[in-house]
């Protein structure tokens, strides 16, 4: 395996070329032993480490030495130290600019590194075990539905034997039960039913006693379990002989054969771990428990490869077993964003909103070098007299960079240590939202030596940005002020009108995304879902697996039927409720995306963003419209007949008429899905799923979150109990309908004791944990929002004093001459204004776009809103001239004059 | 060049070189300090010590043939020329001038 390839890049960039090869030689020799001895993580974290060590060493030098004069290099370190204490000196001289500029520096490196520490830990986080990058995970994708297919034995025994570049192919089901152990009484512990190669292969070996062994997954084995370190400490003080003791675990009772070390959660967050027995006799094919599946990929074998092998393998399943598997097709995937439900394109998605933060640190820091170039204009004859005494330009630059590195430095430890502490507020309140349960292993509440490296190139990126620039501008003006032996030369050029336009249109777009928010939230509290939704009682209803003696998913699914149906038929027998009907989502409920392809009947222009028209999908009771007492406006509802029937019908609502078919006759027109959630590249045709014909209209019922979520378009399909399982039921009640909830408990109880009636609550409050979700970004805005305002006053402001400290002497002679205010005003503001207008119009252009871009639709209200709020802005941003304007009208000719004497 | 006094790890990097037998690189001298003195070795300090030795002409350099081991990348093996010698004797000269008679005020450990 190669060393990683960015710190490659960097030492090839930082070293001089007379040591480089002789270096990245060593690196490489060193790091080949690492990886045999440590690990492949071990061993690029390590080279990553010391290919920073030595650019930094090496780079700052080379760097420097490019600098400065020949004649001056051997004393490098005693002018670098120098550079880094008039640095240190001018935080303390500026305390205003240390304090903007840092907390600026230090909110862009916060804002950077915390972000890509979530989404490193989110998306692309590697499992912190030996060789944890080429544990895989496998998956099935039915293309009919569009929906995931459950992994079930049959599927992991074929991988087993077939799959020659994913080895050790495990599975393991997860689950809470009571762990009872005489004399301390029964805790809930996670568990996972684990094959015996599955906790093989994370290549950890136990404390004490042993790994699960295929011995244990025979059917006349004796049950046992290993444990994890927190409950050997927690329910056995941590006694040596725990070995061979006998616990209740759920029903049963189980040996315990080993202890694993402290830290160890693998497969994602279990304490207790007992074998699984892949029975392919026990189950017919696309039956028994659904499983989660694993593997690590063979020696030299990539992602793609193995994806390649599996397909064919796949393929081969289709056509032996087409009863079953006719639409699925096996998928290969990061373990760590498979269990984390994320999907590859979401994976691009995660990582190019990197770059968008880049901008914003650049931005940001674009304000801080206005700043610092203010500063520097009032060291204008400082560095005039350098020059003179023969400080070269590259010398000057240096300087200032440093002088920018030092602010920079601060600001990176103020950010990391708020990125840091981010990030375990963060993990915190997501473990509260979990109600008890915990994160996988792989989430760290600590940033990993790549955030820190990544925000040491934020860091050198922001100084380069707020160092560099002023300094190039300030020294080229300062020579040619020089020789034109005059000191009123500084002016701010296209570079800052750039940085102020900048600044100005983030800080146009930032305010308004926060309010777009807000008004998401309103809409969504207000949302008009076509029918009387405070008469309706809603829950989720699912039936607890392990009550069943068949834990097998069809008879799973049997029982729940008939469970279903007899709760329905006692809830119409009490005297409250009119009515009642189930779905697998309901309105107000998060609907997710589907994207599909319509017949070649015509349809509304796609837009841009999407592959296909995107839409969201429910599988519903065939009454379901009648119970919601919404009309059908065109065609016909559902008939009992249409759940089983061959030819698959469905019905659309208003919005999908309008924006899928632009308002033609949609009966009788097909359509089927190309996409699941966005994310698979264009499938081939023979993958596609089956077309459904289109039979009735409804009015909108309430799919789309908010008026940003344009999935207003919406697929409904007819489906018993089980095609929606885990089902949410919808009651039609007469008085209180909160109340109803107890009763509801109770009759679900009365049918079956493993039906669970989780989160009843009235159908207009479905949407709470969106609202919830919506407030959190909301406030996240509003911070960031009010600081984009703050530091874009802050430039403006600054630029507006500079101007006029330059200009005090014209301004004075005008005075002095006898102009009006009114004939003075207008030279001064002419500039800041055409900035500050340029980056409204800019910000109003992009803010523009970023709604088009969301909501998909340009009103004339929204343009006349946007024109407001951008006259609005422009008053705002004009406030920041009113004190330099002011403090100008006031300046005496007499001491204008003699101030630039 | 018997005027130039060695930094403690300049000397640490140089007896290194000395207790080192075969092909003298960077690699070997960094695990010889480290399995010699118990402490953790910055490799970049070690590279530029031998930069700054082999300037001042106490130490000299050749680079051997590239090695498929190392991505076809060759070594830069050093030696200890007379002048660092020299170096290292004075350092230690001044050393045990001082350590003279300091042992019952400091202690001997063995």
């Amino acid at each position: 395996m190669k060393p990683p390839r960015i710190p490659v890049r960097l030492l090839q960039l930082a070293l001089p070329s007379d040591v480089r090869e002789d270096i990245t030689g060593d690196l490489e020799e060193v790091y080949a032993r690492k990886l045999r001895a440590e690990g492949a993580r071990r061993a690029r974290v390590w080279y990553a480490r010391e290919a920073v060590a030595l650019s930094l060493r090496f780079g700052l030098e080379r760097w420097l030495l490019r600098r400065v004069r020949p004649e001056r290099s051997s004393l490098l370190n005693a002018v670098s130290v120098l550079d880094f204490k008039l640095g240190m000196r001018m935080l303390v001289r500026y305390p205003g600019l240390t304090l903007i500029g840092g907390l600026a520096m230090g909110f862009a490196i916060w804002l950077g590194a915390g972000a890509f520490e979530t989404i490193r830990q989110i998306g692309f986080a590697t499992l912190p075990l030996p060789e944890g990058d080429r544990i895989v995970a496998i998956h099935n994708l039915d293309v009919s539905a569009a929906r995931p297919k459950p992994v079930r034995v049959h599927d992991v025994l074929d991988w087993q034997t077939s799959l020659t570049g994913i080895e050790e192919v495990s599975a393991f089901r997860q689950y809470q039960r009571n762990l009872l152990v005489e004399g301390r009484g029964a805790e809930p512990v996670d568990v996972a039913e684990i094959t015996a190669t599955g906790l093989r292969a994370a290549r950890v070996a136990p404390l004490l006693g042993r790994l699960l062994l295929p011995e244990d997954e025979r059917a006349d084995a004796a049950p046992v379990a290993v444990i994890g370190y927190d409950v050997w400490q927690d329910r056995f003080d941590g006694e040596a002989n725990v070995l061979g003791r006998t616990v209740g675990l759920g029903g049963t009772t189980v040996t315990i054969v080993g202890v694993m070390p402290a830290g160890f959660e693998f497969p994602v967050a279990q304490s207790l771990w007992i074998p699984l027995r892949l029975d392919a006799i026990a189950y017919p094919r696309g039956d028994g428990p659904s499983l989660t599946a694993f593997g690590r990929l063979a020696e030299g074998v990539s992602l793609a490869e193995a994806q390649l092998e599996l397909t064919t393998v796949g393929a081969r399943t289709s056509a032996a077993y087409p009863d079953t598997h006719r639409h699925v097709r096996p998928r290969v995937t990061s373990y760590t964003a498979a269990l984390m439900g994320i999907s590859p394109r979401d994976a691009k998605y995660l990582l190019s909103s990197n770059l968008f933060l880049v901008i914003l640190v650049v931005l940001i820091c674009g304000n801080v070098a206005l700043l610092m170039f203010a500063r520097a204009a009032t060291r204008e004859s400082e560095i005039v007299v350098r020059s003179a005494l023969g400080a070269s330009r590259g010398r000057i630059i240096t300087q200032l960079f440093a002088e920018a590195l030092v602010l920079g430095t601060l600001a990176a430890a103020l950010g990391l240590a708020a990125a840091g502490y981010g990030l375990r507020w963060a993990l915190h309140v997501a473990e509260i939202e979990l109600n008890g349960g915990r994160l996988p292993f792989w989430f760290e509440a600590k940033l990993s030596p790549v955030t820190i490296f990544y925000a040491l190139l934020l860091t050198l990126l922001g100084a380069a940005v707020a160092g560099v620039l002023p300094a190039l501008k300030a020294t080229r003006q300062s020579q040619s002020g020089l020789r034109a032996a005059t000191s009123s030369g500084w002016t701010f050029g296209g570079v800052w009108t750039a940085v102020i336009v900048s600044q100005v249109a983030v800080t146009v777009a930032f305010p308004m995304t926060t309010y777009l928010m807000w008004r998401d939230i309103q809409e969504v509290r207000t949302l008009d879902v076509g029918f009387t939704e405070t008469e309706y009682l809603a829950a989720q209803l699912a039936l607890d697996p392990e009550t069943t003696a068949d834990t097998s998913r069809a008879s799973l699914l049997t029982r729940f039927e008939q469970s279903y149906r007899a709760l329905e038929r006692r809830l119409e027998a009490e005297p409250e409720v009119t009515a009642v009907t189930y779905a697998d989502r309901l309105p107000r409920t998060y609907h997710p995306h589907r994207l599909l392809e319509i017949d070649a009947g015509g349809a509304a222009p796609l837009r841009p963003q999407w592959p296909g028209y995107r839409v969201s999908n429910a599988t519903v009771d065939p009454e379901y419209f009648q119970v919601l007492g919404a009309p059908v406006l065109q065609g016909r509802g559902f008939r009992v007949s249409d759940v089983a029937s061959d030819a698959p019908v469905a019905v659309v609502n208003e919005s999908f008429v309008e924006l899928v078919l632009g308002g033609r006759n949609p009966i009788g027109r097909r359509f089927r899905y190309t996409y699941f959630e966005e994310w698979e590249e264009p499938r081939p045709e023979q993958e596609l799923g089956p077309w459904h014909e289109i039979v009735g209209v409804v009015p909108d019922l309430g799919t789309s979150v908010g008026d940003w979520d344009p999935k207003r378009a919406a697929v409904y399909h007819p489906g018993s109990p089980v095609t929606a399982y885990p089902a949410r039921i919808a009651i039609h009640l007469r008085g209180d309908v909160a109340s109803f909830a107890p009763r509801l408990r109770r009759l679900a109880l009365a049918v079956d004791p493993a039906l669970r009636v989780m989160d009843p609550k009235p159908m207009e409050r479905l949407h709470d944990s969106t609202i919830t979700f919506l407030e959190f970004w909301f406030q996240l805005l509003l911070v960031v929002s009010a600081l984009a305002l703050l530091l874009s006053l802050t430039g403006i402001y600054s630029v507006m004093s500079f101007t006029v400290a330059r200009r005090t002497r014209e301004i004075g002679i005008r005075v002095a001459l006898g102009a009006p205010s009114v004939r003075v005003l207008p030279a001064i503001l002419r500039r800041p204004l055409m900035q500050v207008g340029f980056g409204i119009g800019a910000g109003a252009v992009l803010t523009g776009a970023l709604v088009y871009a969301m909501a998909g639709v340009v009103t004339a209200r929204g343009v006349a809103l946007l024109g407001l709020y951008a006259l609005s802005m422009m008053g705002v941003c004009l406030l920041a001239c009113a004190v330099p304007t002011r403090r100008a009208l006031k300046v005496h000719p007499i001491h204008a004059l003699r101030a630039d004497a | 060049m018997s005027h130039y006094t060695l930094g403690e790890f300049e000397q640490l990097v140089l007896l290194a070189i000395l207790r080192l037998e075969g092909a003298v690189y960077a690699v070997p001298i960094v695990d010889e300090i480290e399995r010699h003195t118990g402490r953790a070795v910055a490799r970049a300090a070690v590279y530029v010590t031998l930069r700054r030795l082999e300037e001042k002409g106490l130490i000299s350099s050749t680079m051997s043939e590239p090695l498929p081991e190392r991505g076809g990348k060759a070594r830069r093996c050093v030696t200890v020329e007379p002048a660092g010698l020299e170096a290292l004797r004075e350092s230690r000269r001044m050393l045990d001038g001082m350590w003279k008679g300091m042992e019952s005020v400091v202690g001997v450990t063995g």
